[in-house]
């Protein structure tokens, strides 16, 4: 049985008149089990694969030992099917011209694994197309609550525009959690990074094709060791007072504001997707009417709830205070978390200015993101950084853009914007 | 997290850099909190409510907390208002007595502490001017559990003061020689009620003040172990200081250094005299004087007297403050713990009077 627990790091003491209450709540979950096993539903897994023209056929015959190897780490009993997309979208497994998944078992292991060796490279790009089959496959199971598909591209969405791709993201979003990952350079970052967001998942880049089947055993793997199937952050504010955001901040920034649906007038719930034996951070902002020194109160009750059970609480307060060394005092998590943020911003605005030709916001913001990825003491985005930048002064920020930078280590950058350190304690 | 809560170690204040001992709960100079001890565990959570061991109810019947007084909304199972989130007050924060209404006393958390270590027990019969005894015993804050021992403390010397009225005939020393005994006797269970409510392996043992007036048949007699105060403010003549304090303090008054100076040194608070395990000595030393005319007897615990420390000063606010409220004894207490509130609250506030 999965075990939950929260805890809150703050200040709670706010000066006479403070109205901002800012707390890091760590959410710790244990025990959680396999993916279907819980007793609370079946889990299912789709594995959706680009098998475009521009893939070619070494492209797409590594995404076939890639899907292999996938197949091999889906758990027994596990619902599945293997969708292959290119300017639309066919169900590669089972071969079946309705919508449809089989059980995992031997003998469907070894029927998928025969199919997506039969892969060949055709056709565009409309990642729409995927999504809506994988989410109508997803349909034909009810006893499913627990959904989760990787999707893999090497390209744009050439074949479909923005609009209809964003209507598509949000028809289904909330239908299926997905990963998603762009093998080589010609892919952007920004549009499968917007699936990714809205579907509870990663984003990442995977440079080279053979590196594709250990990124998809380890997804698949992550996936199946998801023993919770669904759990919601849900957010208590009292009467009269802001929610200025909610934000997942560890193990990778992920705002989840506009994601409530109301619970009641003063509480919202915020979904969180599936978890396994891991650890989450969230920051709550939230802005209080001011009150009396001396006076306390409760600014936000914040839990996590499976179903309708609330399995863990953290209480996050708020005590007006005339006593400056009390009030002055930063919480360290806070402005860790707050740091991350900034530097995560910095790097996404810093490279979209460089793409843009504006080498002066782009050599500011990335200077910026320099600075905070030292003070926050994130190593991994300082040598992300390293591979874009010059850095003359990491303290002041101070940073000149290289002449000529690898493609591929600037989306390695952007992807890895979100991916936070946790704090030192 | 702050530096009070992860340090295992310190000798001074991180606040005020007055000097602390390691197991101190707060500062003695500024009332901070300091690094909880192993009866609070450590908890990664900054966590202001520092519960009591044992909760004692003031009244059992005002148990329940009612709907919330901000919104009037209802009051959630951690003490917060479901709808505007305020807190809730806990019974022991804040309570008043008023046993007639010619005496009453209200007993307050003040501001900067986390739990209301001063108690208050008075009784009084009905005819004016009669009758009344109040006590106040004041919880030293670097000891453990003494929100639990201070109230305890306080009734159990009540509870001797009421039943050993001896009336009719005998002069007034024997009169006077009665109640001193019996205060004596108040302090005694006083401090056998402190010792029965700390753990025999306390490494911190409770400790409080105590401070009793008894006004029977004419005569007042005050009784002091500690820095908790009794005065008699006579309407018409000179405030008079009932009680001398044990304290660090006192001493070097005594010497004559100015009260000002000696009550703002960095030991000002330290208290030379106190009841519990540890106490060197609880006898208290006692005044005894028979008022002549209208006035004001006040009872009180240091949150008041922080404030203001001289007798004439204290009468004046005492004066001015009951002539705001009609002369009401519970009207005047309550708006002298708010006015010492707006000082600044940093201890707990405790005041008690009687009007004659």
């Amino acid at each position: 049985m999965a075990e939950f627990s929260a805890t809150v790091y703050q200040n709670e003491f706010l000066p006479d008149g403070g109205t901002d209450v800012h707390a890091i709540v760590t959410v710790n979950c244990s025990g959680a089990g396999a993916a279907g096993q819980s007793g609370s539903g079946d889990a299912g897994e789709i594995i959706i694969v680009d098998t475009s023209g521009s893939m070619g056929a070494d492209g797409v015959r590594a995404a076939g030992v890639a899907a292999q190897t996938a197949l091999d780490q889906i758990l027994d009993g596990v619902w599945f099917a293997v969708i292959s997309g290119n300017d639309r979208a066919q169900l590669a497994f089972p071969p079946s011209p309705e919508p449809v998944m089989v059980k995992m078992d031997q003998f469907t292991r070894q029927a998928a694994k025969d199919a997506v060796a039969r892969f060949y490279a055709d056709g565009g790009t409309a990642m729409g197309t995927w999504l809506r089959l994988a989410s109508r496959v997803f349909a034909t199971v009810p006893s499913l609550t627990q959904k989760h598909a990787i999707l893999l591209t090497d390209g744009e969405n050439q074949h479909e525009t923005p609009e209809v791709l964003t209507e598509t993201i949000k028809a289904v979003t909330g239908q299926f959690q997905c990963d998603t990952r762009g093998v080589g350079v010609a892919w952007q970052v920004d549009e499968v990074r917007r699936i990714a967001q809205a579907l509870l998942g990663t984003v990442d880049i995977i440079p080279a094709p053979d590196q594709l089947a250990a990124e998809f055993s380890k997804l698949i793997r992550n996936a199946m060791s998801r023993g919770v199937a669904q759990a919601d952050l849900r957010v208590w504010a009292p009467q009269g007072a802001e929610v200025l955001f909610v934000r997942q901040v560890a193990p990778t920034v992920e705002d989840l504001t506009s994601r409530r649906t109301a619970i009641n007038p003063l509480t919202g719930s915020y979904p969180t997707g599936s978890w396994g034996d891991e650890s989450r951070d969230y920051h709550v902002a939230i802005r209080l009417a001011a009150k009396g020194i001396g006076q306390e109160q409760l600014a936000a009750r914040v839990q996590l709830v499976l179903g309708a059970d609330v399995v863990a609480q953290g209480l996050v307060k708020a005590l007006w205070s005339a006593d400056e060394a009390l009030t002055t005092r930063i919480s360290p998590e806070v402005a860790h978390y707050t740091g991350q943020t900034e530097l995560a911003d910095a790097i996404q605005e810093g490279l979209a200015a460089k793409a843009a030709g504006d080498t002066e916001t782009a050599t500011t913001k990335l200077g910026r993101a320099v600075q905070l990825a030292a003070q926050t003491g994130n190593e991994e985005a300082t040598t992300r950084l390293r591979k874009v930048v010059d850095i003359d002064d990491q303290e002041a920020g101070t940073v000149r853009l290289k002449r000529t930078v690898e493609k591929a280590d600037e989306m390695a950058l952007d992807t890895a914007s979100t991916k936070t350190t946790r704090v030192k304690k | 997290m702050d530096v009070a809560m992860t340090s295992t170690t310190q000798t001074v204040c991180p606040n005020c850099g007055g000097q602390v001992s390691e197991a101190d709960r707060f500062c003695e100079a500024c009332g901070a909190e300091l690094n909880p001890t192993a009866a609070a565990p450590a908890s990664p959570a900054l966590d202001t409510d520092t519960e009591p061991t044992v909760e004692i109810s003031t009244d059992p019947a005002a148990e329940p907390v009612g709907p919330c007084r901000s919104c009037g909304g209802a009051i959630g199972a951690e003490g917060y208002c479901e709808t505007c989130g305020t807190k809730a007050s806990k019974p022991r924060d804040h309570f008043d007595e008023h046993p007639a209404p010619w005496v009453a006393g209200v007993c307050d958390r003040g501001i900067r502490h986390s739990r209301n270590e001063d108690a208050l027990a008075i009784a009084a019969d009905a005819e004016p001017g009669s009758r009344a005894l109040l006590v106040v015993c004041d919880g030293v804050s670097s000891s453990l559990d003494s929100d639990v021992a201070s109230l305890a403390a306080a009734r159990a010397a009540r509870e001797v003061l009421v039943a050993g009225h001896a009336q009719g005939i005998g002069t007034e020393s024997s009169h006077s020689n009665a109640i001193v005994a019996r205060l004596k006797a108040a302090a005694d269970a006083a401090n056998d009620a402190v010792l029965d409510n700390t753990s025999p392996d306390s490494p911190n043992p409770a400790s409080c003040t105590f401070v009793a007036a008894v006004l029977e048949d004419g005569l007042l007699v005050a009784g002091a172990v500690g820095d908790s105060r009794a005065y008699w403010f006579p309407d018409e003549d000179e405030a008079v200081a009932l009680t001398v304090d044990d304290s660090w303090a006192a001493e070097l008054i005594a010497t004559g250094i100015p009260r000002a100076e000696a009550e703002s040194g960095p030991h000002a608070h330290a208290i030379t005299r106190w009841l519990g395990k540890d106490a060197p000595d609880h006898t208290p030393r006692t005044t005894t004087l028979r008022p002549a005319g209208p006035g004001w007897i006040l009872v009180c615990s240091d949150g008041l007297w922080n404030y203001c420390s001289e007798a004439a000063p204290l009468a004046d606010l005492v004066r001015q403050t009951a002539a705001a409220h009609g002369g009401e004894p519970l009207a005047t207490a309550s708006a002298l713990v708010d006015w010492a509130n707006a000082q600044g609250g940093q201890d707990n506030i405790t005041v008690a009077l009687a009007r004659l």
